[in-house]
């Protein structure tokens, strides 16, 4: 299970937050953990560089795209490893949207696009489409696979 | 918070996209939220939003927060009546009116709301796209109000992007269920607001079932040209919260419907695999369909028991579309874990080596290979399948393919597989049995179907070494998660080798024993005929020695890659190195390296206190794995204590203290124990008192809370001294053969000191260093150990009970504090009682003392004169000497645990005086007080006449070395891990591998416990008792009175409650508690205070069953007794009857509601609080629990 798919920008502010499976309770502490821990470790942190944390059986990773701090929460399966398969694919995503890593303004402007483009990814706490092409399909109501 | 460019998620609901001038985000929230009118709402709103560090939620955070709400609130309202009753007034005007200024949710909704009525405009079209949704989806949750709106869209509107969009929020509207995950701007609950406004609300209960109805016709839509839009109507459809069965059972229908329809029809999957490309349009329908129901299917809730279901999950495998194959093959995996033989009935044929689960193997989607992974483990170690082998090595045969897999991810999960790690459930013989898969056996790829392979993996491979050379490459990699991940799997591979050696395969690596080996492990394994001609035996290929030698030498190799991964900058990674290099440890190994390594690792700040607590639990689950470690565990745990005694849980520290020390044996006893004293050999934490340590033992406490938490640590420790020394030294004086006249000579100080360190250096040792803490340190510090070494003199025979005395009695003196005066004021640890204060709090614990001495010498001139006079002893003098002795034990048992049938406060001799006096009467050793209320109540006398105990259901058997090692061996076991201490609880939750709760971020909170623990409220109500009692146990019993305030409020600080101890049971140490407390408090109130003005302690159990469960055979059968009369005593005291005089709604989960006149039964008196009994159960169903003693009127 994905527990949390987070953006945040680079003062801490959180841009898009997703959770599953996620006591409502828990969700303040887990927003303010994950805040935390990028505001300590993200600085100077080149685009796309993964970093990684755990707690208990948790498995965090996270990265830096352009002003916009991603951040992936999972178990299970979704392990360091499966999350950074899911966070590539996300900023795989959004960086096409945006054209480019997105200031703060840029990735505002698409952000309706970008949360589409999540919902596609990730469905339910689990990962969903990987192919860009078919994510961007899938953005515009388009079948997975054209002909 | 000011940030250059100053853009907010605010400026996305701007409506103007041109960018905003810079500004701090917080002021523009501000001066938006005060200037302007249209949109305070979400002003306000955002304002919330961009404070998410900030732990402490503000009072003026709050307030804006319900102003956001309310405002949205009104705006909603506002909404759903211009919904009824359409409003001209078109909104762009409006917009371009207050440019720059953010959108209300309002304004987003009412211009959803006209768009959708002009949609035949192109414009309108825009709008939506550019502007309304995506501003939209800054929100929290989505107005069911705006639900007809958008099935109007959903029905009329034929822009894609704009249906996309609906689809989204249709989706949203049908997950919300109150606490959506989506994030954003909070909004209110749209439910109880559309109940405000009972006119025109409109409600999910309202909407729900129209959009599902929506959504259903068009997933059942089979028309060519709609089957994108059928994708995401169905899509949006698995949102909907599961609870509903009706909505359910239409999904399973659909879903299954379609995949009738789409699933059997033989397709070209060969094409499908490598790509779609070149497909013709009705087979990439097809597959696109497929894919959208095996999605659905996924989200679906599982059916294990239905076939049609497995069915369809199999038709799966074969789809053309990967993510379609992933979706079925997670669904297998998880079906297998449950059944596992149907499971691989269905998918028989799709393992053979033709098959196509072969093909997967080459399929483009890590996750499907890993569900593969799992897939076959599941299969492959079921026992349900043992008439069938073939099955399973086909399973098997794949499974150690995937080793070999490109992505790290798979390889990983195919290795944690083979050992054994296949969910959090932690079995022994699965490790250990993996363990053994992973060094024996080897990977031979089949010959059928690898044309695209090259030739270089064609030559049968050990597993180990291929797992082997891919974990050294991996830690070469440069990213964070490979090398997270690697040290994670060199733990498992740790672990999955520890549970080998604990079932005695600990030569496993040396070549003579091979063949046993595989003999012990067919037993518990599979038959050797199960395996493919693919997978053989390697001891049947090559059994020499030299390949004993490699699995070694490869673990060497393996080693040093990992520890050069400590130079990894990512703190986390390091933990995760350390965690693998602790349980890759052997214990025959030289343990100096990885000392180094996790002492140089904590010396390093960055470190959070989590992590390093997830290595101190570490350490309990290897414990548990490997007990012959204890020491070596203890060693490292030293390292802990002296590092980051900030950073540490005091409680699992102490629980490893614990079972190392049992788990020591007899001859590591000593040792555990020194690695204990270590703590105390610390110096304070003031930096000019560190001179003169080695590197290892220096304290890094530099700053205060470091150094209350050392402060807390020793005081553990002592506690822990105190408790457990005499078990570490087996030093008992109910063993102890010296009689007290001999002690008595040896009056020498020095001599003594001699005597003790030669009889037993163990205990000794102990000794001294709580001598040095009882006169050195903080107060605190200083009492404990005072209490320690009283529990030790209690407990140990002579010599040591005199040379504690002996240093008591200076102590108490001011002797000792005078000598050293000098030094106490140059710590600054000066209580303002110029040292005196100890001295008279420590006089109670030394009357205990004096008054077994004075019995004793009474009893030696008593016996002296009846051999003198050579007279026989008359009844009233054994009667005398019985009750003195009876006297004495309560008076010990205040202080400690002592088994009550053994203990002999008068010495030896008097056991003769004794036994014929209970022979006489008829009095079993364990009866009379042992019952622990009345034990400990110290006014056992009092009740004693009246109420005359029923005789223990046991003999206590008294105390025998057998006993006690049985007991501790249980202790070793799950008998104390299944305590349900928070310590326990904590280490078990960690060797479940369970808990996905938030961490703490707030470091403040490292100390923040339950600030009052059950145990204290107790002990402090005893001590706030009437005055009736107290009375009368002065009369009873004069001189040892002020112990009872200063032990009983220590203990519930320090006593056997909260720490583990060999001594404390439970029921004798709760009841010391109140007992000592009840009669004593008030003499020495004025002393006790301090103490209970002490932070609250940390070691405070929330359950008050939890110490039921510790179950204490050192006291014999008698212990048993205990937990069974437990209720009695109170009863016999009395209970009282009451009413309730006032409702009264709890405020706790304690605390029980009452109702004005209810009657009650009063159990017991707690701090202010009655301990009460319904008659009958309340509205809330609960019987008992505490309420205010006001409330309650007595009859």
């Amino acid at each position: 299970m994905i527990l949390a798919v987070l953006f945040a920008n680079s003062v801490g502010n959180v841009l898009i937050e997703r959770f599953n499976g996620v006591p409502a309770e828990e969700r303040l502490t887990w927003r303010s953990f994950l805040v935390k821990l990028g505001a300590e470790n993200l600085k100077g942190v080149k685009n796309e560089e993964l970093l990684v944390a755990c707690h208990k059986s948790v498995y965090i990773v996270y990265t830096m795209l352009g002003d916009v701090s991603i951040f992936l929460v999972g178990k299970d399966e979704y392990d360091e490893l499966a999350l950074a398969e899911a966070i590539f694919i996300i900023t795989g995503a959004v960086k096409d949207i945006c054209g480019k890593p997105p200031t703060e303004r840029v990735f505002l402007d698409k952000y309706g696009r970008i949360c589409l483009c999540l919902d596609e990814i990730v469905w339910n706490g689990l990962l969903e489409n990987t192919d860009k092409d078919r994510i961007k399909r899938l953005i515009r109501l388009k079948p997975p696979s054209e002909f | 918070m000011a940030e250059a460019s100053g853009k907010t998620l605010m400026d996305l609901i701007s409506a103007d996209p041109t960018p905003i001038p810079a500004k701090s985000s917080s002021s523009a929230s501000a001066s938006a939220s005060t200037s302007s009118t249209a949109s305070p709402a979400a002003a306000s709103a955002g304002s919330h939003l961009q404070q998410p560090m900030s732990t402490k939620t503000t009072l003026g955070e709050k307030k804006s927060k319900r102003a956001t709400l309310t405002q949205i609130q009104n705006d909603t309202i506002s909404v759903a009546k211009a919904a009824l009753n359409p409003v001209k007034a078109n909104i762009m005007p409006q917009r371009q009116r207050q440019k720059k200024k953010p959108v209300s949710y309002t304004q987003l909704a009412r211009s959803i709301h006209e768009l959708a009525a002009t949609l035949d405009q192109k414009s309108s079209q825009k709008q939506l796209v550019n502007h309304v949704f995506p501003k939209l989806a800054v929100y929290n949750s989505v107005d069911p109000s705006l639900a007809p709106s958008l099935l109007m869209l959903n029905q009329q509107c034929e822009d894609r992007n704009v249906l996309r969009y609906v689809y989204y929020y249709l989706a949203r509207i049908l997950s919300d269920t109150g606490m959506s995950p989506g994030g954003g701007i909070p909004t209110p609950n749209w439910d109880a607001l559309a109940d405000i406004d009972a006119g025109g609300g409109v409600t999910r209960a309202d909407v729900v079932p129209r959009i599902v109805n929506q959504l259903t016709s068009e997933a059942s839509n089979s028309e060519t040209e709609f089957h994108a839009r059928r994708l995401q109507a169905l899509k949006a459809l698995t949102y909907s919260p599961s609870g509903n069965s009706e909505l359910l059972s239409k999904l399973y229908e659909i879903v299954f419907g379609l995949l009738d329809k789409v699933a059997d029809v033989p397709n070209k999957r060969k094409k499908g695999v490598f790509g779609t490309k070149g497909g013709d349009k009705e087979s990439i329908i097809r597959s696109n369909l497929q894919y959208a129901a095996m999605s659905a299917l996924r989200r679906l809730p599982l059916d294990p028991g239905n076939p049609l279901f497995l069915h369809r999950a199999a038709q799966g495998v074969s789809f053309a579309d990967p993510v379609a194959v992933r979706h079925s093959l997670e669904i297998l995996s998880e079906l297998a874990a449950r059944d596992p033989y149907s499971v691989a009935m269905t998918l028989e044929k799709l393992a053979s080596p033709a098959g196509a689960l072969q093909d997967i193997l080459h399929l483009n989607d890590v996750l499907a290979r890993v569900a593969l992974a799992r897939l076959c483990h599941s299969i492959s170690r079921a026992r349900a399948l043992d008439e069938r082998p073939d099955i399973r090595s086909h399973f098997n045969s794949i499974l150690y393919q995937l080793l070999l897999d490109p992505s790290e991810r798979v390889c990983y999960e195919a290795i944690l597989c083979i050992l054994g790690k296949y969910d959090n459930t932690e079995r022994t013989d699965e490790r250990a049995s993996g363990w053994y898969r992973l060094t024996r056996e080897i990977l031979k790829l089949p010959e059928a179907p690898s044309k695209d392979k090259s030739n270089k993996t064609k030559r049968p491979q050990p597993l180990i070494k291929l797992v082997m050379r891919r974990l050294e490459s991996s830690f070469r990699s440069f990213s964070r998660p490979v090398l997270h991940a690697a040290a994670r799997v060199v733990q498992e591979m740790g672990k999955s080798r520890a549970a080998a050696f604990a079932m005695g395969l600990q030569d496993i690596d040396e070549s003579v024993h091979v063949n046993a080996f595989s003999d012990v492990l067919d037993d518990a394994e599979t038959n050797d005929s199960s395996h493919p001609e693919g997978i053989r035996r390697t001891s049947s290929i090559s059994a020499g020695p030299g390949r004993n030698e490699t699995i070694a030498s490869l673990l060497a190799s393996l080693m040093e890659v990992v520890r050069t991964t400590v130079a990894c900058e990512c703190v986390y990674v390091r933990g995760m190195v350390v965690k693998a290099l602790i349980w890759m440890q052997s214990p025959h190994e030289s343990l100096d390296e990885l000392k180094s390594i996790i002492a140089s690792e904590l010396s390093d700040p960055a470190w959070p206190a989590a992590l390093v607590n997830d290595v101190l639990l570490t350490l309990h689950a290897r414990f548990k794995a490997t007990p012959d470690m204890a020491v070596i565990l203890l060693e490292i745990a030293r390292i802990f204590a002296t590092k980051v005694p900030g950073k540490i849980d005091a409680d699992v520290l102490q629980l490893l203290w614990k079972t190392c020390l049992i788990g020591a044996g007899p001859d590591g006893k000593h040792t555990a124990l020194e690695a204990v004293t270590i703590v105390l050999d610390l110096p304070p934490p003031q930096p000019g008192s560190m001179s003169g340590l080695t590197s290892l033992d220096r304290v890094s406490a530099s700053d205060p809370k470091s150094a209350l938490a050392l402060q807390k640590l020793v005081q553990a420790a002592e506690w822990f001294l105190g408790e457990n020394a005499n078990y570490a030294a087996s030093e008992y004086a109910w063993e102890s053969a010296t009689p007290p006249g001999t002690a008595l000579m040896m009056l020498d100080a020095d001599k003594m000191v001699a005597a003790a360190s030669s009889r037993n250096p163990t205990l000794a040792g102990a000794l001294t260093r709580l001598q040095r803490c009882a006169f050195s340190g903080s107060w605190e510090v200083r009492i404990v150990a005072v209490q320690a070494l009283t529990t030790i003199a209690i407990r140990s025979g002579e010599p040591f009970r005199l040379q504690i005395y002996e240093f008591l009695y200076t102590l108490a003196e001011g002797g000792v504090q005078s000598q050293l005066s000098e030094m106490h004021l140059s710590n600054g640890e000066d209580q303002g009682v110029s040292g005196t204060g100890l001295g008279v709090l420590i006089t109670p614990m030394l009357k205990v003392l004096d008054e077994m001495y004075v019995g004793q010498d009474e009893l030696i001139k008593d016996m002296r004169n009846h051999d003198n006079a050579n007279k026989e002893w008359k009844d009233e003098e054994l009667k005398k000497l019985y009750e003195t002795h009876e006297r004495l034990l309560d008076f010990v048992s205040l202080f400690c645990y002592i088994p009550r049938a053994k203990y002999l406060p008068l010495g030896p001799i008097s056991a003769k005086l004794i036994d014929t006096y209970r022979t006489k009467h008829n009095i079993t050793a364990s009866s009379g007080s042992t019952d622990p209320t009345v034990l400990a109540t110290g006014i056992s006398d009092l009740i004693y006449e009246s109420t005359q105990p029923a005789p223990a259901a046991s003999n206590s058997s008294g105390l025998d070395d057998d006993l006690v090692n049985a007991w501790a061996a249980n202790l070793g076991d799950d008998g104390l891990l299944g305590n349900n201490a928070p310590a326990m609880s904590r280490v078990n939750e960690f060797i479940a591998g369970v808990g996905t709760d938030a961490p703490d971020v707030d470091e403040e909170n490292v100390f923040s416990r339950p600030s009052v623990g059950y145990d204290d409220m107790w002990a402090k109500t005893l001590l706030e008792n009437n005055e009736l009692e107290e009375d009368d146990a002065r009369s009873g019993s004069s001189s040892p009175d002020s112990t009872g305030s200063v032990e009983s409020s220590i203990s519930s600080h320090f006593g056997g409650m909260n720490y583990p101890s060999l001594f404390s049971s439970k029921p004798s140490s709760q009841a010391t508690a109140k007992s000592s407390g009840s009669k004593y408090q008030s003499t020495y109130e004025g002393y006790g205070s301090p103490i209970r003005e002490e932070p609250p302690p940390p070691y405070s159990y929330s359950e008050p069953q939890s110490r039921e469960s510790f179950e204490n055979p050192m006291a014999g059968s008698s212990s048993r007794s205990y937990g069974s009369d437990d209720d009695e005593p109170r009863k016999s005291t009395g209970t009282r009857f009451g009413t309730a005089l006032y409702d009264f709604t709890a405020g706790g989960d304690d605390e029980l509601n009452l109702t004005a006149e209810e009657e009650l039964e009063i159990e017991y008196e707690v701090d202010g609080w009655f301990y009460v009994k319904k008659k009958r159960p309340g509205r809330d169903g609960k019987m008992a629990g505490l309420v205010p003693v006001l409330y309650v009127n007595q009859s």
